[in-house]
């Protein structure tokens, strides 16, 4: 295909930069330096002005909307709420969970022998959240995941689980939308039940 | 035949059948629970209700014979109407297992439930209780809550396995399907009551916690573990085989497959010989494709070159038509004797799907011409073992290792050879006594035909990527070439020498390899 050729007017530079240029520059540390003050100033004082975090001293206050690393949820007997449905599975788009169910005893009959999330590869969507049927995953406010060696992104179903009692708030949050969606709650019940509810 | 006007179009069907066969016949789309095309007519779900026009209100058309000028609406709104409150029925007491019911993804109620069912349960009342994990069989697990009583699997019992283990105990709301005291549900075929189960009720326990089925690639093939050849799905997945599935060809095994047979996968998962190794015991050792195949050829053809009735080899009745053909023109070309005879294990038989043959291809072998009966003056099975056991024969190729049990399971015979080489899938005794052990594929990684009982050739299908591993017609041809034949270079093609089958084999002589469907194509008669 033959190049078009688009003939660009362009704009000279305002005059006034050129003249006003060292000005500018004064003009641009002054700001600087007003914010230097007023820091310091606070710094003194102890009433922090800056929007810097001291991580990992300081934590941010995340919105319960906030994403992080998707964990399992751990029941208060210890055990993990997930019936290895694989329906995260599923739906993952980057196939970063990879789950071995396995028979038990329990009431709930199933649940994972193995629950791996490589998390080199997760991106975060939520979709293994909105996927799960038991409330069992969800995206936590964990996002301490660097490692210094690929194997260390691999993360087992022991370092997956995390108490109830850490994730009300995203749970909450969950049950939210949910409820603002329109669509039925989840079927699980409260957060304590000894079994996951899937009767 | 007969004219009838479904949805607005005229169909054409045959006298006599029943409404619901027929539409399904013509692809139309009619939810069925109850209804199996090998099963008695039960009508006991009503999901198949449409309207027939001139009949007073819906009926099953499971159970209405078809006539000519019938008018059936298989979609409308009153129909639908009916079929959303059937369902809403049979969803009162189903418990939401759907996460943990191995079912899940290949569940007629689920598809219905989505397709034509309604959102939300009207009822608040709790759900009937009934019993769960109920231990009916050594093979099959029983969920009672799970059960819509469509009584499929009490008229499998009664009609196929004629065994008559199930029945619907209790009545009205408390009804449940059990087995009576102390007789469990053990016949040969017992799974199949949870392939026709169209709910979670009956499963397979081999199959139980172990895998969604959505995750599953299913390869169409035959079943490997006896000659009657059943038409399998082959469930795939993570590299490993988690299932086999019957796949209907009526003249073969209609529906079904035994519990035996169906089990019979794990050794496409374990205990496999992935790489070559030469050196006896203690001084065995893997090396690269290449050097196992020379010293393969090497220590065969020296054998062979100092005296042709010194070497044997035992065919194996696992392999494809293809590989035999191939395998049989190396043995016959190559190391130039006739001392070999196709092994196949025998087991258990009923006059059913069961043969005694333990292996898919014996058919297959023999007709093409491997078995010692086929060539006069050849030594079978037996008198290459005594050829053995005289210090006659020396050096023996093997392909499988059915032979160590039809030879009793005694190493002594293997431990008077000179040469022993071994081509075989799976680690076995065997192959620890074996000078050379070439890895073979098994029929999960291959393509290839098998002729069944009847002589059916039917085809199998690759299900698993086997990556760089030669197949078996691979290593034969390696073998031929080293051994001094002229063998075009290229790899094993199973569809060129399907071609070269139906050239030399005057039984295989109408078929061609585009031509055997997913049914299979008869060879001609002897």
């Amino acid at each position: 295909m033959a190049g078009r050729v688009v003939t660009v007017e362009r704009r000279p530079r305002p005059r006034a930069m050129d003249t006003m240029g060292p000005l500018l520059i004064l003009r641009g540390l002054r700001i600087t330096a007003r914010h230097f003050f007023r820091n310091l100033l606070g710094f003194i004082r102890r009433e922090p002005t800056i929007a810097t975090i001291q991580f990992p001293e300081e934590k941010q206050a995340w919105s319960p909307a906030m994403r992080g690393m998707p964990v399992l949820v751990q029941m208060d007997n210890g055990k993990e709420r997930c019936v290895a449905c694989g329906l995260c599975e599923w739906a993952c788009p980057v196939d970063c969970i990879t789950i071995y169910p396995a028979e038990t005893a329990d009431e709930v009959e199933r649940y994972p022998e193995v629950f791996n999330i490589d998390m080199s590869r997760c991106m975060f969507c939520g979709f293994c959240e909105e996927a799960c049927p038991e409330e069992a995953i969800v995206m936590s406010e964990r996002v301490t995941i660097a490692t210094t060696e690929w194997r260390g992104s691999l993360w087992r179903k022991q370092d997956l689980l995390m108490p109830v009692s850490e994730l009300r708030t995203r749970l909450g949050h969950i049950r939210r939308s949910y409820e603002r969606a329109g669509a039925p709650p989840a079927a699980t019940g409260t957060d304590t039940a000894g079994t996951a509810g899937t009767r | 035949m007969a004219k009838i006007t479904v949805d607005g179009t005229v169909l054409e069907v045959p006298d006599g059948s029943m409404l619901l066969p027929a539409l399904l016949d013509h692809g139309c789309q009619v939810p069925h629970y109850c209804y199996h095309p090998k099963l008695t007519i039960d009508g006991s779900c009503r999901m198949c209700l449409v309207k027939v026009e001139g009949m007073p209100k819906l009926t099953i058309s499971c159970n209405t014979p078809v006539r000519d000028g019938m008018v059936v609406d298989t979609r409308g709104p009153e129909v639908a109407k009916a079929r959303q409150g059937v369902l809403e029925l049979l969803l009162l007491n189903h418990p939401l297992d759907c996460p943990i019911c191995d079912q899940a993804g290949e569940c007629y109620l689920q598809d219905y439930a989505f397709e034509y069912g309604t959102r939300e349960a009207r009822t608040q009342e709790p759900r009937r209780k009934a019993l769960k994990r109920v231990d009916i069989g050594p093979r099959v697990v029983l969920d009672q809550e799970r059960c819509i009583l469509c009584r499929r699997c009490v008229r499998f019992c009664r009609e196929i396995s004629e065994t008559s283990e199930l029945a619907v105990f209790n009545m009205g709301d408390r009804s449940v399907i059990d087995t009576f005291p102390g007789e469990p549900l053990t016949n040969d075929y017992s799974i199949c009551t949870a392939d026709i189960c169209p709910v979670g009720a009956l499963l397979s326990k081999d199959f139980h916690h172990k895998m969604r089925v959505w995750f599953l690639d299913e390869t169409e093939s035959i079943c490997p573990n006896c000659s009657n050849g059943c038409n399998i799905k082959v469930g795939t997945a993570r590299r490993e085989v988690y299932r086999f599935l019957p796949r209907r060809n009526d003249p073969v095994n209609e529906t079904w497959m035994c519990d035996a047979g169906r089990l019979g996968y794990r050794f496409v998962n374990e205990d496999r010989v992935r790489v070559p190794t030469v050196g006896r015991g203690a001084t065995a050792g893997a090396r690269p494709f290449e050097d196992a195949i020379d010293e393969a050829a090497r220590r065969l053809g020296s054998a062979a070159r100092a005296d042709g009735a010194s070497v044997g080899a035992i065919v194996s009745a696992h392999l494809t038509n293809e590989e035999l053909f191939v395998l049989g023109r190396v043995v016959a070309g190559g190391l130039r004797t006739a001392q070999y005879d196709v092994v196949v294990r025998l087991g258990d038989a009923d006059d059913f799907l069961i043969k005694a043959e333990k292996a898919a291809n014996a058919r297959g072998a023999r007709d093409l011409g491997l078995g010692a009966g086929a060539r006069t003056g050849a030594l079978d099975l037996a008198g290459i073992r005594a050829a053995i056991e005289a210090g006659k024969i020396r050096a023996l190729l093997v392909t499988g290792t059915d032979v160590w049990d039809a030879w009793g399971g005694a190493p002594e015979i293997f431990e008077r050879l000179e040469t022993l080489i071994v081509v075989t899938a799976n680690a076995h005794p065997l192959t620890t006594l074996a000078d050379v052990v070439l890895p073979g594929l098994t029929f999960a990684e291959k393509d290839g035909t098998f002729t069944n009982h009847a002589g059916r050739v039917q085809r199998i299908h690759r299900a698993l990527d086997p990556g760089e591993q030669p197949s078996d017609g691979d290593v034969f041809l390696a073998l031929g070439r080293r051994l001094g034949m002229e063998i075009p270079p290229g790899p094993f093609d199973p569809g060129a020498v399907f071609g070269e089958i139906t050239r030399a084999v005057p039984r295989y002589a109408a078929l061609a390899w585009s031509a055997i469907g997913p049914l299979g194509a008869v060879t001609a008669e002897a």
